[in-house]
């Protein structure tokens, strides 16, 4: 499945492949090689639940109770990086200002339902790391719309949420990323029964506070100097 | 609700301390990790290709700067994709995704899309943005076409203002120009070249060489040529189509 056509623009220059031959070789990625874990889920979007996605998170901790993910549309080379996604532990949760945790939606459901998952790892490992995750929240944002066929990321920024319960997730994605990864979201759901969400149970000011919620742009005055500063573009 | 423009008053840092609240990570996690990282392709993220370090002025106010470290992917020759960090370092908290584009796709969008990217020109030709252990030599074919691009880049870590954890909307960053509010201040870019024992101003004059864009779309910068509009986004209730019944 290559997303890479679609995207306008010519083919890689060969001198551009060149100088990135040179720069991976030369550069460190300190920050990227922290990244670790591939989990593959679901999203919505958090003013319309119709519209689902399948999400690859690729994460690294910063600690054992942060984590943060680059989300991408697929596994593959040419994917799409289209949003960035924050997983932290209940304790921390609770020590954001209700007005924050709305934006954060919990991960219970999604880790016992088994529609959360990391492909090509053995069940038994990766129920060992779940176990965590089904306690912890996370707050997404993605930054380009694939669902609606956007060949470049158009727009602002879209919060996201998550399943909560049965029925939420349209059945035809679901099917197709059981078959695409080889994995059985009922058979998991079983293997996963004993697990359990926070320990405090799932926050109510979580999820949205129970509503839906949407991004909006919005235009500012800058402060006078900045304002003042303003001149006809003259270059350099 | 919440904007990009809040300063919420919890969980700020105080002193040196940067890194976020929690505990450290056990040894039965790190063996998890390891253990995920070779059973795991991880194909997007091994897909960075350049690390670029530059600066951002947030969009609504372009008094707050910071340093930035892109990690930057290729779809193709006129699109890049980044993850945007706040350092170099292992620990480097994820603030953001830029895109960047070349000048012909950028033209190709609605004003109301080129009024949220900024310019690239003037990061490149004063130096502010250097590609860290790679000579100007070798830079230059691809800092010639960056020179010509545009980027869109939304920071959803407000790390500057000591945010310990991501609080509220994210926020539209800008990009340094040379003239007003745009300039970045002396001291952050005197921080930056003492850490890679570079001269911004030495590379400045490298790069004389490299061609100016002949035209820079005044949508870009929307500051510039708008009397000092902003943009921030807010975060507002609304009813949420639905399936079935949420959460």
């Amino acid at each position: 499945m290559s997303t890479q056509s679609k995207i306008p623009g010519e083919a890689t220059h060969a001198s551009t492949a060149v100088f990135e031959t040179a720069t991976a070789a030369v550069q460190r990625f300190r920050p990227i090689n922290q990244i670790h874990q591939h989990l593959c889920a679901f999203h919505f979007y958090s003013h319309d639940m119709t519209r689902q996605l399948e999400a690859h998170h690729f994460c690294a901790h910063l600690n054992d109770e942060v984590r943060q993910c680059l989300i991408y549309d697929s596994p593959e080379k040419d994917a799409r990086l289209i949003g960035i996604e924050y997983i932290i532990s209940e304790n921390l949760f609770l020590t954001l200002p209700d007005e924050e945790k709305c934006f954060w939606h919990s991960h219970e459901y999604e880790v016992k339902s088994g529609t959360l998952f990391m492909p090509g790892m053995p069940g038994a490992i990766e129920r060992v790391d779940l176990e965590k995750v089904c306690k912890t929240y996370g707050k997404v944002f993605h930054f380009w719309q694939v669902d609606r066929g956007d060949i470049l990321p158009l727009g602002i920024p879209q919060l996201m949420m998550a399943l909560t319960r049965d029925e939420q997730l349209d059945p035809s994605l679901s099917l197709k990323v059981e078959k695409r990864y080889g994995v059985s979201f009922e058979e998991e759901r079983r293997k996963r029964e004993s697990m359990s969400g926070p320990e405090h149970g799932v926050h109510p000011m979580a999820n949205g506070g129970g509503g839906g919620l949407k991004t909006e742009l919005r235009e500012t005055e800058m402060a006078a100097a900045a304002a003042a500063a303003s001149i006809p573009r003259v270059f350099v | 609700m919440a904007t990009s423009e809040d300063q919420p008053a919890a969980l700020r840092e105080s002193g040196e301390e940067r890194q976020p609240p929690g505990q450290k990570m056990g040894v039965g996690q790190h063996i998890l990790d390891k253990g995920s990282s070779m059973l795991q392709s991880l194909k997007p993220v091994k897909q960075v290709s350049q690390h670029a370090c530059s600066f951002a002025l947030y969009g609504d106010d372009l008094s707050r700067q910071i340093e930035t470290h892109h990690y930057i992917s290729r779809l193709n020759q006129d699109f890049l994709q980044c993850a945007v960090y706040d350092s170099d370092a292992a620990d480097a908290h994820l603030i953001g995704v830029e895109y960047i584009v070349s000048d012909q796709i950028f033209e190709t969008l609605s004003t109301d899309e080129q009024k949220l990217w900024h310019s690239h020109a003037y990061e490149i030709k004063s130096g502010l943005m250097v590609h860290p252990r790679i000579p100007e030599m070798v830079a230059k074919p691809e800092l010639e076409n960056l020179a010509k691009s545009y980027g869109k880049f939304w920071c959803t870590w407000q790390v500057d203002r000591g945010d310990k954890l991501p609080m509220g909307a994210p926020a539209l960053m800008m990009s340094p120009q040379a003239t007003g509010a745009g300039v970045v201040k002396a001291e952050l870019v005197q921080k930056r070249d003492d850490y890679y024992n570079i001269s911004t101003d030495a590379i400045k004059g490298s790069r004389v060489e490299i061609e100016e864009p002949e035209w820079i779309n005044p949508q870009a910068d929307y500051w510039k040529q708008h009397d000092g509009k902003g943009f921030a986004i807010d975060i507002v209730r609304t009813d949420m189509k639905l399936r079935v019944p949420f959460p």
